[in-house]
């Protein structure tokens, strides 16, 4: 090793590249995302809990102000979209589920879209410089591990 | 031989990255962990391994002495 460093990943990002991540999460956590295109509407009887990601920003170019993304499983459903200040939220809505569990599924859904971001970011830009993944793989508690090397002999 | 630098990264599954840069020393490292905080954001934390000092990637030891450890009530 030569260092190691910790890093906090700030999502800063255009509408794409959120719903990007919100597939890779819709699919590591058993969701699927509402088809049609269409946002689908929060149930009107299911208690909701929304969560911002605090170290994020959805970039507006091209996005209409109140888009979002809906995924679905049997016991909630969450929407991903962005307030007014631009920053991403995540909202939970389940007739089944309680306030605390409403509350720790938007926190692992948040923690796994910064993690989805992050993801795609960082391949996309490394292999841009020539960088190629030479090894990934996902840990049991879904921790996403990489080798990346530089494309050429050397950097 | 000359090593090719490589990444060792891991992202948790709640969104915190950490970063080994393995096979480079001295600046280029830094540079090369610099390229990943400018992509991820935030750095929290950054710790020197002893690959860092090495001009060819060997751990050495510097500032051996030879000889007895002197008492401290030996003068």
């Amino acid at each position: 090793m030569s260092a190691v460093c910790v890093l906090t990943p700030i999502v800063i990002g255009s509408w794409p590249m959120i719903a990007t991540a919100v597939g890779g999460v819709a699919a590591s956590l058993g969701f699927s995302v509402a088809t049609g295109g269409h946002e689908v509407e929060q149930k009107k009887t299911g208690n909701t809990v929304e969560t911002e990601l605090a170290d994020s920003e959805v970039i507006t170019e091209g996005v209409s102000h109140g888009q979002s993304i809906t995924i679905q499983r049997d016991d909630a459903t969450v929407r991903i979209g962005r307030d007014e200040r631009g920053r991403c939220t995540v909202c939970v809505t389940s007739d089944n589920l309680s306030k605390a569990e409403m509350k720790a599924l938007g926190d692992e859904v948040s923690g796994r879209l910064i993690q989805q971001f992050t993801y795609h970011k960082l391949v996309t830009e490394l292999k841009q410089r020539r960088f190629e993944v030479v090894e990934e793989h996902m840990t049991e508690d879904a921790s996403i591990q990489m080798r990346i090397r530089f494309g050429g002999s050397s950097i | 031989m000359t090593k090719i630098p490589e990444y060792k990264i891991e992202i948790t599954n709640d969104g915190q990255v950490r970063v080994e840069v393995v096979g480079s020393q001295g600046q280029q490292c830094f540079e090369l962990a610099d390229l990943i905080r400018d992509i991820v954001g935030h750095e929290e934390s950054r710790q020197k391994t002893a690959e860092y000092y090495s001009q060819d990637g060997s751990v050495h030891i510097q500032g051996m002495q030879h000889g007895r450890v002197r008492d401290q009530t030996d003068h």
